[in-house]
């Protein structure tokens, strides 16, 4: 990465496959560059250098657009901070997904969904009127309801307290393993790691 | 999905969490503006034509001296034009031993074809209105025929041959021209009685005046066909030229109208910029997680671009609505003073409002919205990543050339448009860099100022850019207002001065020199004291440089008219008060030395030092031109096209003419005058004044709502403005308080900065009035230019107060509610 002080190396000498319905962690101090591991991953960013193959296809050579695109076919997303659109309802930004894929069912599948991670009753309530677990349970919702491929967990437990953090990771492991999906989970939280099939540990940018 | 679904159904989102308000509120604002704006001024446009037109008595008039070809009467009828026509020459009367020159007017039956005829059946009787003349057999005569020829009503009036009974006293004619020496007591007659008065023969000097009306297309179209036709003697007459104090009046008028558009438009502009900033930086989290959960940047961009093609045709289809109501509301109050039927709004300007909107909204806000298509997804794991700003290019240019358009159209001028365009950027350049420099050196400051001064100057100096950006659209809301108001202002007072209450009603001409003093004399004991007399002698200019004119002046234009009759010839020791030197010297104690009005000189190509020669009588005379001069044809004095050196003329027979006023009640003197100097010509322009004054009190009224319109527009831009760069003040003002700032601090913090922010935007808007006002009245307008200090006092006090009691209004949150809930919502 290129600072006005120079260049920055935050992460170097990354090598890292992850199959196909596997469970990976990825743990460090703050600041051992997770995120930035996890944003690469994702396609949210581009390396300086190297090469990311997901579902084969090679993120370093797709444009921002072919990007946007593969992570809306393939990936799924769950953030520390949640990451709800203000103005939409609970039902609606589980919607938004689907509807940004042309999915015609999208109103009756988010529902469904919402359904399963018991928020049934607080379908036309804006993010603004719910709890912090109840903002992570949608966007949970969000993230299964195109079933990707891959999703992708950064912190999902941060801002929340510990019983509530707990309800939602059994929620997540649990979508995870009825839908089969490829997660990747970056947390500094070892109890958390533990739960995945394989953790990985960084410091100052490299895999140790 | 449907994207366009999903684009209205986020809009419909954001608006109902009232994210839209301040953006939908400018743009009504402005649509409401520019439409009433757009149709006011067209209606009112079309209906002071149509008054116009009244003035001349018909949509177009051909003068000419003698009969028109048949085949132009022809075409006219294809076309389905109305048609008039009326013969204007002199005749000596003679009834009871009496001799009066009078200005006979044979007119057809359908004169006048606009407007309207007053006569009174007798010394007792109300005035009444007719749309025709007289009939056959009759005549309409002034009062002072009666008197001067001693006759009665019902009595017999011997025109040439022909007798005629006198059946009404005129006390209007709507196209009385102030063409001052053909002006004579009035005696009106029917066209069929013309010829049996057996006064016109070949080669006498009449004026053929031949009128038409109809649809202004048609009467375009004619125009258009008869123009190549004209002879040179023949010419269309002109509002602008015929009745010269109307035309400057009513273009004046039309020019702040114009005016009033583009400081709606800019005020508007600057609203929608500021908002459209504030709404695309509120919607870069969730443009982040569009992005994030798949969204192209192309679809992110049609997403907005949809939503506000949506916002803003709601919005203007609103503001259309309102800007309706708004003109008849106008128009409503101004029942009384307009004519009773006022011209129907065209459709055009219904959708030059409506478009207006649409542009506007896209010119200002495109820039901010394209700069949501550059958030980066990457943004929803760290929030600091700002997109990069749309390139300054891309944004003043969109802009500035919408605005250029919008200008160009509305003033159908386009070195007004230059000016206004190439002045204000200059202005907004400069001023920026001051301002920049200027918060730079403040940081300065900081270090030794207490704690709440601290706080408030940093919300400033922090990030010069932004303050520089949000003072400069402060103060370009506050010029805006600024320039609707001095121009108001100057405007109505330049017509006040223009015509006092004892603005002249009388011209007297054909007083003999040698009777001058004792006429100075009969007025002085009347009370009529310190009037000029002006030297009159008739005289044509044949040559310039030796050249004749003729081979000089172009087809149509003003000198060629200028030098196809007499002109009125003078001299003077002193120029006329409002006479103003535009080049050359006055200088008196030469002989031979010519001063000459500009525009004459402009169409002539006559500079300084030029030779010109006259013909006076079988004479011939030269005279250098010395000296070129603006005069103001709207004073109601006599003025003079050329003013001559002293005893230059001296050897001509003169006659002298001069102009005052006598009040109403005053009007026998006008008998003792006449008695005195059977000579003398008096001609009354009191109704031609009271018009002028009427139209000018119509304009007045019409511009002072033009003006509350614009400060109300202005006014409230100004809080929707304040409110747009609240964000990020109510975002550090709840951290501080969580740091554990006190509510006195923080309010006297917020309090010192939006002051400071009123205060500079004040100055900055009043520096820049003055220049552009310079700029405006010396170019423009060509009204004088003075710095009225008051303004310097009054905008930055109530920009001061404005901007703060909104700024701290806005952030009461801030203070009032607990930090948690302010943050939970930011």
């Amino acid at each position: 990465m290129l600072t006005s002080d120079g260049s920055l190396d935050i992460l170097s000498s990354v090598t890292l496959t992850i199959k196909s319905g596997e469970s990976l962690a990825i743990v460090g101090a703050s600041g051992s560059g997770k995120s930035t591991l996890l944003s690469l991953l994702a396609g949210l960013d581009t390396p300086s250098q190297g090469s990311i193959l997901l579902k084969g296809q090679n993120l370093t050579t797709l444009d921002e657009d072919g990007r946007a695109e593969l992570r809306n076919q393939s990936v799924g997303f769950v953030f520390q901070s949640f990451q709800l659109l203000p103005g939409l309802t609970a039902l609606e930004n589980v919607m938004l997904p689907l509807e940004l894929r042309g999915e015609k069912r999208a109103k009756e599948m988010a529902a469904n969904l919402l359904h399963r991670v018991g928020l049934s009753h607080r379908l036309t309530h804006t993010p603004l009127k719910l709890s912090g677990g109840e903002q992570q349970r949608v966007a949970l919702a969000r993230a299964f309801v195109t079933e990707p491929a891959i999703l992708f967990a950064d912190e999902p437990t941060g801002n929340l307290d510990s019983k509530t953090g707990e309800q939602i990771i059994e929620l997540l492991f649990k979508l995870n393993q009825e839908k089969q999906t490829t997660l990747i989970l970056v947390t500094h939280d070892n109890a958390l790691a533990t739960r995945c099939q394989r953790t990985i540990k960084l410091e100052s940018g490299r895999v140790v | 999905m449907n994207r366009s679904l999903l684009a209205l159904k986020l809009l419909i989102r954001d608006g109902r969490s009232g994210e839209l308000s301040i953006l939908v509120l400018a743009l009504i604002i402005a649509v409401t503006s520019s439409t009433a704006i757009s149709l006011f001024a067209d209606r009112l446009h079309r209906t002071m034509s149509t008054q116009a037109a009244e003035f001349l008595a018909a949509d177009l008039v051909i003068t000419s001296p003698a009969l028109i070809p048949k085949q132009w009467i022809k075409e006219a009828s294809i076309l389905k034009l109305t048609h008039a026509k009326t013969a204007e020459f002199s005749t000596v009367l003679m009834e009871n031993d009496e001799i009066l020159l009078a200005g006979i007017k044979a007119v057809s039956n359908n004169y006048p074809l606009r407007g309207y005829l007053k006569s009174t059946p007798s010394d007792y009787s109300e005035e009444k209105i007719s749309h025709t003349g007289p009939k056959k057999g009759e005549a309409w005569v002034d009062k002072r025929v009666l008197s001067a020829l001693k006759l009665k009503l019902g009595a017999n009036l011997i025109v040439g041959e022909k007798a005629l009974v006198i059946s009404q006293i005129i006390t209007y004619e709507p196209d009385k021209r102030g063409d001052l020496y053909s002006l004579s007591p009035r005696v009106m007659i029917n066209d069929a009685d013309l010829g049996a008065t057996q006064v016109l023969k070949p080669g006498s000097h009449v004026h053929y005046f031949f009128q038409f009306s109809g649809e202004a297309e048609l009467i375009a179209q004619y125009h258009q066909w008869i123009k190549p036709q004209l002879l040179v003697s023949q010419r269309i007459l002109d509002i602008h030229e015929d009745r010269p104090e109307l035309g400057t009046a009513l273009s004046r008028a039309e020019r702040y109208l114009g005016l009033s558009s583009i400081i709606v438009i800019l005020i508007a502009g600057v609203a929608i910029a500021m908002s459209t900033r504030r709404y695309s930086e509120r919607h870069f989290n969730a443009t982040a997680i569009l992005r994030c959960l798949g969204c192209k940047q192309n679809e992110i961009l049609w997403l907005y671009f949809f939503q506000f093609l949506i916002l803003g045709t709601i919005a203007s289809a609103l503001g259309t609505l309102f800007g309706w109501f708004a003109q008849e509301a106008l128009f409503l109050l101004l029942r009384d003073l307009l004519p009773a039927k006022v011209s129907a709004p065209s459709f055009i300007s219904i959708f030059i409002g409506f478009f207006t909107g649409l542009a506007i909204l896209f010119g200002f806000a495109l820039p901010p919205l394209l700069r949501l298509k550059k958030v980066s997804p990457l943004r929803v794991l760290r929030r600091e990543l700002e997109p990069l700003p749309t390139s300054a290019w891309l944004v003043y240019s969109l802009a500035l050339s919408l605005i250029s358009i919008l200008i160009w159209q509305y003033t159908q001028d386009l070195k007004m448009t230059i000016t206004i365009i190439g002045g204000g950027l200059v202005i907004t350049f400069v001023f920026g860099l001051i301002l920049y420099a200027c918060l730079i050196q403040c940081r300065k400051l900081l270090p030794f100022l207490g704690i709440s001064w601290r706080f408030g100057l940093q919300g400033l100096v922090k990030n010069p850019k932004a303050s520089v950006s949000q003072i400069l659209a402060f103060s370009i809301t506050l010029l805006a207002m600024i320039l609707s108001y001095s121009v108001r202002n100057d405007l109505l007072n330049d017509w006040q001065n223009q015509l006092p209450n004892n603005t002249p009603n009388h011209f007297v001409l054909n007083v003999f020199p040698e009777k001058v003093s004792a006429f100075k004399q009969l007025l002085k004991q009347q009370n009529i004291s310190n009037i000029d007399l002006f030297p009159v002698v008739r005289g044509r200019l044949v040559k310039i440089n030796d050249i004749a004119v003729q081979q000089i002046v172009s087809k149509d234009s003003q000198g060629e008219r200028a030098t196809h009759r007499d002109l009125s010839l003078t001299w003077a020791e002193q120029l006329p008060e409002d006479n103003k030197t535009i080049s050359g010297q006055w200088d008196i104690k030469q002989k031979g030395q010519v001063s000459i009005e500009e525009k004459l000189a402009k169409s002539l190509k006559i500079n300084v030092g030029d030779k010109l020669t006259f013909t006076i009588g079988s004479q011939q005379l030269n005279a250098m031109v010395s000296h070129i001069r603006s005069v103001q044809w709207d004073t109601m004095k006599p003025n003079f096209y050329m003013v001559f050196s002293p005893k230059t003329l001296s050897r001509y027979p003169a006659t002298y003419i001069t102009s005052f006023y006598i009040a109403e009640e005053n009007k026998k003197v006008l008998n003792t005058l006449v008695k005195q100097f059977p000579g003398i010509t008096i001609l009354e322009v009191d109704a031609i004044l009271k018009q002028f004054k009427t139209i000018l009190k119509q304009l007045t009224t019409a511009i002072n709502y033009l003006l509350y319109f614009a400060l109300l527009a202005g006014f409230t831009v100004l809080f929707a403005a304040v409110y747009s760069t609240l964000d990020n003040r109510i975002y550090e003002g709840t951290l501080m308080r969580t740091l554990g700032a006190s509510r006195a601090l923080l309010r006297k913090a917020h309090l010192i900065e939006f002051a400071l922010l009123g205060l500079i935007s004040g100055f900055v808007a009043v520096l820049m009035s003055e220049v552009i006002l310079f700029a405006l009245y010396t170019y423009v307008l060509h009204l004088d230019y003075h710095i009225n200090w008051i303004l310097w006092v009054e905008i930055p006090l109530i920009s001061t107060a404005c901007i703060m009691l909104t700024g701290f209004w806005g952030l009461r949150r801030v203070v009032k509610h607990s930090p948690m809930e302010v943050l939970r919502e930011i």
